[in-house]
């Protein structure tokens, strides 16, 4: 038993469906090198899924929030000049001039072919 | 912030109560009860233990299978549940940690009976009905308590059951598959079911446990529901698989073995006769039909593999 303790060391998979989205947590596994952890990641999470790559990370180099990190991260709700809630009362403006709001969906749909 | 060294365990416990009962998810390295840590480390154990006692009986069925896409897909089905159980015992590991536990006392506890699995995978299989009527009940009642997890307080457990549950699904439609072609078949096929209907009613049953602690002296319900690790009760469980496979398996024209079985309106509840609970708790004392087999396939294959185990220890000088 105590050999075993010696050998296996704990890796946290990430991995990503298609070459253009983000890398997911999946989980993590024991494996004696990163090689092993390649093939049994591959094995235990990506039997069905589609999936363009893969991530091995050695826990031991993870830098991980404790609890009262945690309690950092809670946002203060008085943001908004931050985001686009703060400028909504635009919308209602330009109906003034007779002209549409330039919202996030239509600036995000600008890439592409002119229309 | 608060200093954690100052913090009495009292006042832990409370935040740790607030904390499940506002819905936070509760992670590997947080602060819990013991009782917490006991009770997730003995469910999870159990649930991934009986994950791999389960698949090494049904990768015997590959041979038997009666066509090449029966073959494959029960293959699929064993490498999942094998896979569920890895992910199943990460889980309980990270848990055991403080107490200085692995994989390989999990393994010891299963040998020497300290660590149980689930009472149907003690029982027989005899015909290829077997492997379906498994698929379509048995893991279709895994499929009812495991959904109701999803959103348990222990949030690796609650992910884990996210990638299993997803799985489960095409397990269930491999049964109903199995299940359908045989109904549809020959006489000799239908009466196959039956027969196989008749040997898994009472382990089904069985599945969900005691409706009370009462009945077999100790049980886990009324802490897993406490601690937000589970929502509801074992009869809970029996009365919600009753409500979606009753009425499928009597529109196969199978009968349900129990002459006394019928829904009850006013109290809007499935009345059954109690399986033989003496029974159940020898079976999950390891004396059940199958039990030291299985056992023992457990064994032959952790002893045939620890040249593997070997082989690994070896590469890392």
């Amino acid at each position: 038993m105590g050999e075993e303790n010696t050998f296996y060391q704990e890796y946290e998979i990430f991995s990503k469906r298609t070459p253009n989205s983000a890398f997911q947590h999946q989980f993590s596994l024991l494996a004696p090198n990163e090689d092993m952890a390649l093939i049994m990641a591959q094995e235990n999470f990506m039997r069905r899924e589609p999936v363009a790559d893969i991530w091995i990370v050695n826990r031991k180099h993870l830098k991980r929030m404790n609890a009262d990190e945690k309690r950092t991260l809670v946002r203060l709700e008085n943001k908004e000049y931050r985001t686009t809630k703060g400028y909504g009362y635009l919308k209602k403006k330009w109906r003034q001039y007779e002209q549409e709001m330039l919202d996030e969906k239509e600036i995000l749909s600008w890439g592409g072919e002119r229309k | 912030m608060t200093n954690a060294n100052n913090t009495t365990e009292e006042k832990q416990l409370e935040q740790f109560m607030q904390r499940i009962e506002a819905g936070d998810k509760i992670e590997a390295d947080d602060w819990m009860p013991d009782e917490y840590r006991m009770t997730l480390i003995k469910l999870i154990s159990m649930h991934g233990m009986s994950e791999i006692m389960g698949a090494l009986p049904e990768k015997e069925w590959v041979p038997k299978a009666p066509s090449l896409q029966r073959k494959l897909g029960i293959m699929a089905k064993v490498q999942d549940e094998m896979g569920h159980g890895q992910l199943l015992l990460r889980v309980t590991e990270d848990l055991m940690k403080p107490y200085g536990k692995n994989r390989a006392d999990l393994m010891q506890d299963l040998f020497n009976g300290d660590l149980k699995f689930h009472n149907v995978f003690h029982m027989e299989t005899k015909t290829w009905a077997d492997a379906g009527i498994i698929g379509w009940l048995v893991d279709g009642a895994a499929i009812i308590t495991q959904t109701d997890m999803l959103k348990a307080s222990y949030g690796p457990y609650a992910r884990a059951l996210q990638r299993i549950c997803a799985e489960e699904v095409f397990h269930a439609q491999h049964g109903e598959s199995i299940i359908l072609a045989l109904s549809e078949g020959t006489e000799g096929q239908k009466s196959m079911v039956q027969e196989a209907l008749d040997r898994w009613w009472q382990p089904l049953l069985m599945f969900f446990g005691p409706a009370s602690k009462e009945t077999t002296g100790s049980s886990k319900q009324d802490l897993t529901i406490k601690y937000k690790i589970r929502t509801k009760t074992n009869e809970e469980f029996r009365q919600i698989f009753f409500d979606k496979y009753i009425p499928r398996i009597l529109s196969l024209g199978l009968k349900i073995p129990d002459p006394t079985f019928h829904f009850d309106k006013n109290g809007k509840l499935w009345m059954y006769e109690q399986p033989d609970w003496n029974e159940f708790k020898k079976i999950i004392k390891n004396q059940g039909p199958r039990s030291e087999a299985r056992l023992n396939l457990r064994r032959q294959s952790y002893e045939y593999n620890s040249w593997v185990r070997d082989a690994l220890s070896a590469s890392t000088s």
